[in-house]
C-alpha cells in the first residue's frame, strides 16, 4: 500500500526527516510514536502534499504511483486522507457544503456520477451517528467555534464518509477526553478492512488499546529507530522514549 | 469666477423653463467647486478626470421605440422584481409602459413635478463641494421618481427602483431619487443599477435622497450590476429623525469605474443605521466606497461593515468617515472593513477617519488587506478540491459574511445568486 524509503524533508534550512524508511503493507494498521519534534507531523503532512514541506531525498510509493509527484488534491482522490491534528477553521464555509463536495471531487474522479442532495443526507446521517454528532453539526461551518473534541469528531466523519484506501490519523487522540476517544476509536475500528491501511501518528499510548495496530515504529531525529510488535507501545509507556536511544533494553 | 468643464460647456439646460433657475444655480455651484481632481483629498484615487473630458451627452434626444421596448424585455427578469413593484428609470427618465406608474400603498411622483419643494429640502442642502457630482445631476436630471411612505403604513412588499441604462451611446444618465418615509413607516426599497446591452459604455451619475420621520424603518437595498463598460457615480443621502431606523446593503458587482458616496445623518436622538457593502473589482474595474456616517444627535448607533474582493489587475477603495458632533454622548459607532486581494497586482487603498467631539461614546474600527489563507487552501485540497475549486469556496465564503446580513430570504438569495455568479467570473483563470 504505501513504501517510503530513506526520505528526507526540510523546512527553510532545517532538516526534519533524515533517512526515514517505512512499509505498510494492505490491511495493516501502523503506529507511529515517538517525542515531540521527532517529525510526526511533519511524515504525515509531507505524505498529504504540504507544499511548505521539501522533500530533498527518497521516494514514496503508494498504491503503485509516485506519491510525490502528486497534488495534495490528487492524492485525497486516490484515497489518502489525513485527519488533521490542528482542523482548520473556516468561517462562511457550511460544513454539509464541503462534506459534499470532497466526496463528490472523489466520484468525479473514479468516473462515477456526484450524490445528490438525498442520498448525501441518508449517508451522512448514517456516519454521524457512529461519531455521536447533532444534526447542527451539518449546518455550522467547518470547524468554527466547535471544541476540540468536536474538530476531531469532524475529521472521522469526514473519513468514514469518504472511505479512504490510506488513512493517515495525525493525533487524533490529542484533546480528547476518555469517552470522546473512545467514540473516535470506535469510528477507526469500523473501517478496518483488508484493503485499507492506516497511519496512526500518536504520542500517547492510551490509543492504541483503543485501536490496536499491527506494528509499532519509533521515530526520533527524524528516522524510524526502533519497529516491533504491539507490546512495544507500552514497552515505550513503560520506559519512555530514552529507552529507545539506550539501546532499548530494559 | 467659475471654472470651465469641458463635459457642460456650452449644453444647454433640460427640462421645464420652472426649473431652469435651479438647475442654472447648481452648474455655477459646480463651476464654483470644480471638477473632482485627484489633487483633492476626497478623489485621490478616483481619477474622474476623464469623464469631464469625454464627450457624454448630459442632454439626450427622445428615447426611441426600439430603446424602450429593449429596457421592456430587460425588466422582465425575475431578480428585478414583480412588474407590478417596479418603478423605473430609463437613462434617468420615466417612460410610459416601463413598470408600474403607481403602488397601491405609496405616493409616487417626481422631483420635477414638485421641483421648487425638491429643490429647497434636498438638492440644496447636499454641497457642490463636497459633492460636485450631484450638482451636475441637479443641472441635468429629468423628471426622477419621489417616493413617499405615509405615516404609519407598513408596506411588506419590497418596491424596486430599477434604473437602467439604455444601449444609446455615450450617454450620461442622472437619475434622481427621494424615498422619504413619514413617521412610523417601515418600508423595503431595492435599488438596481442595470442596462440593456452589456457593451454599453455610458455614464450613470445617480443621486438618491433618503429622508426619514421619527420611528420609521427603513430596508435599503443597492444592486450595482452595470455593464462592464459603465462608469457609475452615486450619492446616497440620508438623514434620519428621532429613533429612526435604516440598514442599508451595498453591492457593487459590475461597472468599470465606480465612485459611491454614502452620506448618513443621524439627526435624531436614539437613530440608527446598520450599512454594509460587499465590492467585487475583476480586471479593470475600479470601484471607490466613500462613506461619512454623522451622528448629530445623542444616543445614536451606527454599525458599518465593508468587505473588497479585488481581483488580478482590479482596484478597490474604501474611505470610512465617522463623525460625532459636539455634545452628542452615548453615541456608538463600529466600523470594519476587509479585503482579500486576488491577485499578484490586486490593489486596495483603506482608511478609517473618525472625527470625534463628545467623550461618552464607544467607537471601533478595524481594516484587513489579505490574501487568502493557504492553510485553509491545504485543508480544502487535502479533502480532495481542486486549487480553484478550494479558491472559489473561500472566496465565496468571505462574500457570504455580508450577504448573509441580508435579512429578507428571498432577497438574500436573489442576492447570493448574482454574487456567486460575477464570482465565477472574476476566479476564472
Amino acid at each position: 500500500m504505501l513504501s517510503i524509503e530513506n526520505l528526507h524533508a526540510r523546512v527553510g534550512d532545517r532538516e526534519i526527516l533524515k533517512g526515514l524508511t517505512l512499509h505498510i503493507p494492505a490491511g495493516e494498521v501502523h503506529a507511529i510514536m515517538g517525542p515531540n519534534g521527532s517529525g510526526k507531523s511533519t511524515l504525515a503532512q509531507v505524505l498529504a502534499g504540504r507544499e511548505d514541506y521539501e522533500v530533498t531525498a527518497g521516494s514514496v510509493v503508494y498504491q503503485g504511483q509516485d506519491l510525490l509527484a502528486l497534488a495534495p488534491e490528487e492524492r485525497a482522490r486516490a484515497g489518502l486522507f489525513l485527519a488533521f491534528q490542528y482542523p482548520i477553521e473556516i468561517p462562511g464555509v457550511n460544513n454539509a457544503y464541503l462534506l459534499k463536495a470532497a466526496l463528490n471531487a472523489q466520484r468525479q474522479s473514479r468516473g462515477e456520477p456526484p450524490v445528490d442532495a438525498f442520498e448525501f443526507m441518508k449517508l451522512i446521517k448514517s456516519k454521524m451517528e457512529v461519531v455521536g454528532v447533532p444534526k447542527e453539526f451539518l449546518s455550522r461551518s467547518v470547524n468554527q467555534g466547535f471544541s476540540g473534541g468536536e474538530k476531531k469528531r469532524n475529521e472521522i466523519l469526514q473519513m468514514l464518509l469518504l472511505e479512504p484506501r490510506l488513512a493517515v490519523l495525525d493525533e487524533t487522540d490529542s484533546g480528547l477526553d476518555v469517552d470522546a476517544l473512545k467514540v473516535v476509536a470506535h469510528g477507526v475500528n469500523s473501517l478496518r478492512s483488508p484493503q485499507r491501511s492506516m497511519l496512526l501518528v500518536t504520542h500517547y499510548e492510551r490509543l492504541l488499546e483503543l485501536i490496536v495496530p499491527d506494528r509499532v515504529h519509533v521515530l526520533a531525529g527524524g528516522r524510524i529507530v526502533k519497529s516491533g510488535p504491539k507490546e512495544l507501545a507500552r514497552e515505550l509507556d513503560e520506559h519512555g522514549y530514552d529507552w529507545v536511544s539506550a539501546g532499548g533494553q530494559a | 469666477m467659475s471654472a470651465t468643464i469641458p463635459l457642460t460647456a456650452g449644453v444647454a439646460v433640460p427640462g421645464p423653463s420652472s426649473t431652469r433657475a435651479a438647475r442654472l444655480h447648481a452648474l455655477a455651484d459646480l463651476g464654483a467647486a470644480g471638477w473632482p481632481t485627484r489633487r483633492r483629498e476626497q478623489w485621490r484615487y478616483t481619477d474622474l478626470e476623464p469623464l469631464a473630458a469625454a464627450s457624454f451627452d448630459l442632454v439626450p434626444e427622445a428615447l426611441d421605440r426600439d430603446t424602450v421596448t429593449a429596457a421592456q424585455r430587460l425588466l422582465g427578469d425575475a431578480s428585478l422584481g414583480a412588474a407590478s413593484r417596479q418603478l423605473v428609470l430609463l437613462d434617468g427618465e420615466r417612460v410610459a409602459g416601463l413598470g408600474a406608474t403607481d403602488l397601491a400603498d405609496v405616493e409616487v411622483t417626481s422631483p420635477e413635478a414638485h421641483w421648487d419643494e425638491f429643490v429647497a429640502a434636498f438638492a440644496k442642502p447636499v454641497g457642490a463641494k463636497e459633492y460636485p457630482l450631484a450638482a451636475l445631476n441637479t443641472a441635468f436630471s429629468r423628471h426622477g421618481l419621489w417616493i413617499r411612505v405615509p405615516a404609519g403604513a407598513d408596506i411588506r412588499a419590497p418596491i424596486h427602483l430599477v434604473l437602467v441604462g439604455s444601449a444609446r451611446a455615450n450617454i450620461a444618465a442622472q437619475p434622481r431619487v427621494v424615498v422619504e418615509l413619514e413617521p412610523g413607516a417601515r418600508a423595503t426599497v431595492v435599488q438596481h443599477f442595470v442596462d440593456c446591452a452589456s457593451e454599453s459604455t455610458g455614464w450613470s451619475n445617480a443621486v438618491t435622497h433618503l429622508k426619514q420621520g421619527a420611528g420609521s424603518r427603513l430596508v435599503f437595498q443597492r444592486l450595482q450590476r452595470h455593464a462592464h463598460g459603465v462608469a457609475h457615480t452615486s450619492l446616497l443621502s440620508a438623514e434620519l429623525a428621532e429613533s429612526a431606523e435604516l440598514v442599508a446593503g451595498y453591492f457593487d458587482l459590475g461597472g468599470r469605474l465606480v465612485r459611491n458616496d454614502i452620506a448618513i445623518t443621524l439627526r435624531g436622538a436614539g437613530a440608527r443605521t446598520d450599512l454594509f457593502g460587499l465590492f467585487l473589482a475583476g480586471q479593470n474595474q475600479h470601484v471607490d466606497d466613500h462613506t461619512l456616517i454623522r451622528h448629530a444627535a445623542g444616543a445614536t448607533v451606527s454599525s458599518e461593515s465593508f468587505r473588497g474582493i479585488i481581483g488580478e489587475r482590479g482596484r478597490g477603495v474604501f474611505n470610512g468617515k465617522v463623525v460625532v458632533e459636539p455634545g452628542c454622548q452615548r453615541v456608538d459607532a463600529r466600523q470594519s472593513n476587509d479585503n482579500l486581494l486576488l491577485g499578484e497586482h490586486s490593489e486596495i487603498d483603506t482608511k478609517p477617519e473618525l472625527e470625534i467631539y463628545a467623550d461618552d461614546i464607544k467607537c471601533s474600527h478595524g481594516s484587513t488587506v489579505g490574501e487568502l489563507d493557504s492553510e485553509q487552501l491545504f485543508y480544502l485540497r487535502a479533502r480532495g478540491l481542486s486549487d480553484l475549486e478550494a479558491r472559489r469556496m473561500l472566496t465565496a465564503a468571505f462574500a457570504t459574511t455580508i450577504v448573509e446580513l441580508i435579512a429578507d430570504e428571498e432577497l438574500r438569495n436573489a442576492t447570493l445568486e448574482l454574487v456567486t455568479a460575477r464570482l465565477a467570473a472574476l476566479t476564472e483563470r
